[in-house]
């Protein structure tokens, strides 16, 4: 009887994962599909001439490795500085006491609130003011692409990494500061390790916000097309009326694949992290 | 005396801590979500950013023309509406498959484990047009094998609302489904034999000892679920071409984009950004306290 | 007490900051440098390489006319355009020199005081005369002119010759043959739309309009005044939209059509006849119809007569807080010159502004000769008006459209509240 409830449930999981991922392996498919077989009227689940055409035209948008470059200097730099600056605040949001915690608490939940779209508006004058008095933030610098999305990663990041600071048992600290340690010490020898899994996980998110942007993309970089990032760029195939497919797909497909391999890369981490949050 | 020396630098300690957050998010955050507050009073437009008009204080002008307009309110309501189906339907289906994730073998965990990322990891951008694809009326795999030939699914509201749906909980269901899974491996060993030691079943160990140790979790997870819900742009922008048929399908992020920026009617995109955000406040603060009637805290 | 009285001051201070605090930028009046990197935005076009060399020639002759001159050109991506030109008004410093800008948008540009008065230059220039009259009106505001007409393109009926022959039927040269005309091959068809019209297809919509004597807006000494909910107009909104029906184009399928998606269709060869324009010519030649089409302008109401066509096309402009002025100007006026649109036709089918670059193109191709007949006959233009800009971002016209098409409201109702909307936009 158990055995056979196990297999009716891993049949059901395994039809979950299949309708799943599916859609993901519609598009790979159909960005090696030949045009001729994407238009025809009759799609068939495979393909037996499977073509790199739509690859190549795509990876041959001028500048296409340059604006690789430009996204993942800014993915990475966001995630680097969220997850840096995220440690910091949780730790000062777990650890101590002191009036105004619960107010900066409910703050960065607020922040979350407010639509990125409509705070784009006052952002763009803010970064061009900026950039008029520092140089390399300003518009049309990936700096300026940097700084927002750090600001908008943060407030959920430190609301996430909360959780796992406070599940770090106070007992290490104290055994520590017996021990004769430093702050600094206790902050990076042996709670910044111990957060790790959870920085894993928070940094997902990071590199989610970075990496998908198009608003900021498109608003901040104006007429420096060499600071393109790769979703502004690939955005050529997304033309409304042309409905080039198998281009588009091929686009899809190359976004979509650096972060599958950030996600697999920090997939336990992921996994035992987001745990982490659990008291004990 | 020694003593109140490291009470002050245990005062000033998390200052420290938290100044790197605020160096940033008070410039990039607090201050333009100040500008976005001021904004909303005024009348700006094209003309008046680029310095051909001056900017024109309204007051609650904005505010004013935005309730006065039928369209704005039912724009407010089918996106709440939307938002709810979606949040429900995304924190079941992630429960549920959380669950059925601690009943199976370790080859199919794994096999919906990496399916759930995939899912994730889709930009919303790419996901949105790789199922709009699917439902082409003319090309899609959907309507070839269901015989539904130039069958439009973005022709009819509600089909389309679902569409769209499906395709945000398919986006969104992977963070709570390994979230909660991994919620409920952290419980430890110990106290669910404790648990059935005691003679408790399967269901009541959940509801007694899993859940309560979840709830922190949980908390996480249904805000963002209402958070990120209620602000879906992406894929209504994309799949319905930026909000359907005659306007159908829109929602308040969409709405407020297209007001600031296709009409260049800055003021009054603001103030519909300042209402999306108080309606959220609202929600998940009745949420909170709730949850604090229950004796949890933030 | 006194944190009471200090909250009504901090409100105006708040107020008192605010009112200077969303912050105008006013370009200064240009520089001119003479040497340097002359930027340039163009659209980006479904064949862009042909595009790309017809330019670089250009460049290539300018730059060896000025030492110590660079131009570097960027092609806009459809998607993005409005975004870069907010961007480029918003903020000078990122503005191009010299841009395309659709003939419909100048207007709101020049509102946005982002674009140069040249109307000295174009008057000193030496093929200034070569303008037509008409299409100078289209870079007009007030008595100014912001740029050149670069060039033109109208719309006519597509029709698939080998349909027609097979089915006995001969293109329609009024209103009620074309209904006609489509509903018999939709019959006969069965997977083949009688006409490809859309819901978004505003261009394709307007010539019904103003067929029936209606407008969008009528103007007087550049104000304007909403007239969607004409009776004239209401006749030409019901014309078209009646097209959207089971027997000629399935609501279902043409709802949501846009003008590209009906360019799509007839390529693909699921409709007899469509809306297209010269332009379209070759996403038509690369399709399954290839050598089976044939055009006819699109017939009016009266037999015999044509519907107006919406003068469509871009224009070239020079940046307001462009540093290069005069090498700007001359830059936009090489482009637009008769040389660079000859070529510019050879590579894109564009058709020339220019008098004697259209008489010239025309005489050699006779491809052309609908779209000749139908720009003789009179075209039309949306109304010269920064609130176009507002018109066409809030689709009022398209959601008017689908309203009808779907049932969702009469005509009357749809104009109505179309009109409305139209008459706040001109209000602004």
């Amino acid at each position: 009887m158990r055995v056979v409830r196990r297999r009716i449930a891993d049949g059901v999981a395994i039809a979950v994962a299949v309708a799943t991922v599916f859609p993901i392996y519609w598009m790979v498919l159909s960005a090696l599909k030949p045009t001729g077989e994407i238009l025809s009227a009759d799609p068939r689940p495979w393909t037996l001439h499977p073509t790199l055409d739509h690859f190549r035209s795509a990876l041959g948008v001028s500048g296409f490795g340059r604006y690789l470059l430009n996204s993942l200097v800014v993915a990475l730099a966001v995630v680097a500085l969220s997850a840096l600056i995220a440690f910091l605040a949780a730790v000062a949001l777990t650890r101590y006491r002191f009036r105004t915690r619960t107010t900066i608490l409910v703050l960065f939940l607020i922040a979350q609130m407010v639509p990125v779209e409509a705070l784009s508006i006052p952002l763009f004058f803010q970064i061009r003011d900026l950039g008029r008095t520092v140089p390399g933030v300003g518009l049309n610098t990936l700096g300026s692409l940097i700084l927002v999305q750090v600001a908008f990663s943060l407030p959920f990041a430190i609301w996430m990494l909360r959780g796992f600071v406070a599940a770090v048992p106070k007992e290490v600290e104290e055994a520590a500061i017996m021990d004769g340690a430093s702050r600094f010490t206790i902050l990076w020898r042996i709670l910044f390790p111990l957060i790790a899994p959870g920085l894993a996980a928070t940094s997902v998110f990071s590199f989610i916000i970075a990496w998908n942007d198009f608003l900021f993309a498109k608003t901040f970089i104006i007429s420096a097309t060499e600071n393109q990032t790769l979703p502004a760029a690939l955005l050529v195939f997304f033309k409304p009326d042309e409905n080039d497919w198998g281009g588009i797909m091929a686009a899809s497909t190359l976004m979509t694949i650096p972060v599958l391999v950030f996600f697999v890369f920090v997939r336990r981490r992921l996994v035992s992290g987001l745990g982490g949050a659990v008291k004990e | 005396m020694s003593s109140s020396v490291t009470l002050r630098r245990q005062r000033l300690t998390p200052l420290w801590l938290l100044l790197p957050a605020l160096a940033v998010l008070v410039p990039m955050f607090a201050y333009p979500l100040y500008q976005l507050g001021l904004l909303s009073t005024f009348e700006y437009g094209q003309p008046q950013v680029s310095g051909g008009e001056p900017a024109r204080f309204v007051g609650t002008g904005n505010f004013r023309t935005l309730f006065g307009d039928p369209a704005f309110w039912s724009v407010l309501n089918q996106t709440v509406v939307f938002a709810a189906g979606c949040v429900l339907v995304t924190l079941a289906l992630g429960a549920a498959l959380a669950v059925l994730m601690t009943r199976i073998g370790r080859v199919a965990r794994t096999v919906l484990s990496f399916a759930a990322l995939t899912a994730w990891a889709a930009p919303a951008m790419t996901g949105s047009v790789v199922w709009a694809f699917l439902f082409d009326s003319n090309l899609g795999l959907v309507n070839e094998v269901l015989g539904l030939d130039g069958y439009n699914w973005l022709y009819d509201r509600s089909v389309a609302f679902a569409l769209v749906g499906a395709v945000v909980v398919w986006h969104s269901f992977p963070f709570v489904m390994i979230t909660l899974y991994a919620g409920i491996q952290a419980v430890p060993g110990s106290v669910l034999e404790a648990a059935a030691l005691d003679g408790a079943s399967t269901f009541t160990t959940f509801r007694r000892v899993t859940a309560p140790m979840l709830r922190p979790l949980i908390t996480i997870v249904v805000i963002q679920s209402i958070i990120w819900d209620f602000k879906v742009f992406t894929q209504i922008y994309v799949m319905t071409r930026g909000g359907g048929i005659a306007g159908q399908n829109m929602v308040l992020n969409v709405y407020a984009y297209q007001k600031a920026f296709a009409s260049a009617q800055y003021g009054l995109g603001s103030a519909i950004g300042i209402v999306m955000t108080v309606i959220l406040l609202v929600v998940t603060l009745f949420y909170l306290r709730a949850l604090r009637r229950t004796g949890e805290e933030l | 007490m006194r944190k009471l009285l200090a909250l009504p001051a901090l409100l105006a201070l708040a107020l008192g900051a605010g009112a200077c605090a969303p912050s105008t930028d006013q370009p200064t009046d240009s520089a001119d440098t003479k040497t340097g990197t002359l930027r340039v935005w163009l659209f980006d076009e479904a064949n862009r390489a042909a595009k790309e060399a017809v330019v670089n020639e250009a460049i290539a002759e300018f730059t060896a006319a000025h030492s110590g001159v660079k131009v570097d050109v960027s092609y806009l991506a459809t998607d993005t355009r409005a975004e870069k030109y907010k961007g480029a008004l918003n903020d000078p410093a990122s503005a191009p020199d010299v841009t395309e800008v659709g003939n419909t948008d100048l207007a709101g540009f020049v509102a946005s005081n982002g674009m140069a008065d040249v109307t000295e230059q174009n008057r000193s220039w030496s093929e200034g005369a070569d303008l037509p009259a008409d299409l100078v009106q289209t870079v007009t505001v007030g008595d100014k002119a912001y740029g050149v007409p670069w060039w033109i393109g109208v719309r006519a009926l597509y029709y698939r010759t080998d349909v027609f022959t097979s089915l006995g039927l001969t293109p329609p040269t009024s209103y009620a043959e074309l209904v006609s005309t489509a509903r018999k091959i939709r019959a006969e068809r069965k997977d083949m739309l009688g006409i490809a019209v859309g819901g978004l297809y505003t261009f394709g919509a307007l010539p019904f309009v103003w067929d029936a004597g209606g407008d969008i807006a009528t103007g007087s000494g550049g104000k304007y005044t909403a007239a969607i909910d004409s009776p004239a107009a209401k006749t030409g909104i019901k014309a078209y939209t009646d097209l959207f029906s089971a027997d000629i184009c399935p609501p279902q399928q043409c709802v949501d059509l846009t003008g590209g998606g009906t360019v799509e269709a007839f390529a693909a060869g699921r409709a007899g006849m469509g809306i297209l324009g010269n332009f379209n010519r070759s996403a038509v030649e690369a399709g399954a119809v290839k050598g089976k089409y044939g055009v006819v302008p699109l017939p009016g109401t009266r037999p015999g007569s044509i519907a107006p066509a919406f003068a469509g096309g871009s224009s070239l402009g020079v940046f307001r807080s462009t540093t290069h002025r005069s090498l700007a100007v001359e830059f936009m006026h090489l482009l637009a010159g008769r040389k660079y649109t000859l070529k510019l036709y050879d590579a894109m089918g564009f058709v020339p502004a220019m008098k004697s670059g259209r008489t010239e193109v025309i005489a050699k191709e006779p491809f052309l000769k609908p779209f000749v007949d139908t720009m003789d006959a009179g075209t039309k233009f949306v109304p010269v008006d920064k609130a176009w800009t507002t018109i066409d971002a809030e689709k009022i016209l398209p959601n008017m459209l689908q309203k009808v098409i779907t049932g969702k409201a009469t005509v009357d109702a749809a104009a109505a509240e179309a009109n409305t909307q139209i008459s706040t936009a001109l209000g602004k």
